[in-house]
């Protein structure tokens, strides 16, 4: 549909339409062409939204859980960790030896670094005979919901034990306990458990009932929900407040290594 | 005209679809937090299919994460721009999925049939009654004659496109959109008439 010139009824007409879903799908698409082009449509078009929206105001929600978000998360914000991961090798040794030092600034972007990059700086570090060099583990950096760092959690590859730094902390009641998940490809949240009271120094061990490889080894991300004391949730039963990838920090397998 | 439907509030959310235009994930989140319940209720009811509903949200986000520096003029209507989105993402689904049936028919067997919107125990402008809030809506939906109203709200709630309601109806393509349009007509002219009264 191109439209030259269309008078405000024609307009209206179709706005109309639009709003309430006649059209077919090309003529909607080459509509909306126009919606971003003409404030005149744009004007008409969020009327007739406006006058229609009364249609669902009453329908109570639909639990929208965490998994859906993850999903969203991951679709809408790929590229952007595709670029974050392409701009930090050349400060890779950099953020390395700060690793230990005071925190980085954007746990975020350090928990996307350690999640994409972290083969790839155990190889350069192995490459230039670093020294220090942690032992295989699960290390991960979550955000607070506000973007600031939040939670380190770690745990050796095959240990028991995972060791929790807490950075900023979060407003919970007193029947409520942060609750650690982790979270696969697909989105899928499983329990961890729930995280144990912080020491003075914000740090805390949350001791696993079986190896940390057969909790983290599909998880991509980690975070943490408020549940109710001494429940055993399903699924999170609210939005993270806390949430980060999850690294893995050991060189890859002996067969793709070898065929670098 | 005040969104005078949603309990969520607009200027909060303008504010987070500004951010969202300067592509703040936190934003992101927020709107999420505040809006994808009601919205995946809304998707749900038209597709009755709860996973389908998720991955229609779901797009539906990524498309407000995309899209949202596109259309600053909509961003001052966001739940009422969400909810179009999510709509027609679940009419493309709908009509990719869905054979077209007569709303009412005989079988072989003589047995006849009727295929109705979703509450069977209420009329639509009862069911419109009990889903808002300040009954403007219902009252002037009510006064549209029984088969044009029921054309619009079958487009509206089940995302038929004008063949689909001639189909559903039976009644002729050009009557069914005559329907269509005089119906949308009188509720603007309704509704800014409640508006100017009130």
């Amino acid at each position: 549909m191109t439209i030259h010139r269309p008078s405000d009824e024609l307009i209206d007409r179709l706005a109309a339409d639009y709003a309430l879903g006649t059209m077919s799908g090309g003529a909607r698409r080459r509509f909306e062409r126009a919606l971003r082009e003409d404030a005149r449509v744009a004007q008409a078009v969020m009327r007739w939204q406006q006058r229609l929206l009364p249609l669902d105001a009453r329908l109570p929600p639909a639990p929208a859980g965490a998994a859906l978000w993850a999903r969203i998360e991951r679709q809408a914000f790929g590229g952007a960790t595709v670029a974050a991961a392409d701009a930090a090798p050349a400060q890779a040794r950099r953020w390395w030896q700060r690793w230990f030092a005071p925190l980085p600034a954007g746990a975020l972007a350090m928990g996307l670094l350690l999640g994409s990059l972290a083969p790839a700086l155990y190889r350069q570090l192995q490459a230039d005979a670093f020294e220090t060099q942690l032992p295989e583990s699960y290390v991960g950096v979550l955000a607070t919901a506000d973007g600031r760092p939040g939670l380190i959690v770690s745990s050796l590859r095959r240990g028991r034990v995972v060791d929790l730094k807490r950075l900023a902390p979060v407003a919970a009641t007193a029947a409520q306990v942060p609750y650690l998940w982790t979270l696969d490809a697909q989105g899928r949240a499983q329990a961890v458990g729930p995280l144990p009271d912080f020491d003075g120094r914000g740090l805390a061990s949350l001791k696993l009932a079986q190896p940390a490889e057969a909790l983290f080894q599909r998880a991509v991300e980690l975070a943490v929900s408020l549940e109710a004391a001494g429940a055993t949730p399903a699924q999170p039963s609210g939005a993270f407040v806390y949430r980060g990838l999850c690294g893995k920090l050991w060189p890859p397998a002996p067969a793709a290594a070898g065929s670098r | 005209m005040a969104t005078a439907a949603s309990d969520l509030d607009d200027a909060a959310l303008q504010t987070l679809l500004a951010r969202i235009a300067l592509q703040d994930r936190a934003a992101l989140r927020a709107l999420y937090d505040a809006s994808a319940g009601r919205l995946l209720a809304i998707v749900q009811r038209m597709l009755d299919d709860r996973a389908a509903a998720e991955d229609v949200i779901q797009d539906t986000f990524v498309t407000v994460w995309q899209r949202a520096p596109q259309f600053p003029q909509l961003r001052t209507s966001p739940l009422a721009w969400l909810t179009t989105i999510a709509r027609h993402r679940a009419i493309d689904l709908l009509r990719r999925r869905r054979p077209e049936t007569p709303l009412a028919w005989t079988d072989a067997d003589g047995q006849e049939h009727r295929h109705d919107v979703a509450d069977p125990g209420a009329t639509p402008p009862e069911q419109i009654e009990q889903q808002q809030d300040d009954g403007r809506l219902a009252a002037c939906v009510g006064r549209l004659a029984d088969e044009p109203r029921q054309a619009v709200l079958l487009a509206y709630y089940e995302g038929l496109t004008h063949e689909q309601l001639a189909q559903r109806l039976r009644r002729p393509l050009g009557t069914v959109k005559a329907w269509v349009r005089r119906s949308l007509q009188q509720l603007k002219t309704c509704l800014e008439g409640a508006e100017a009264v009130g």
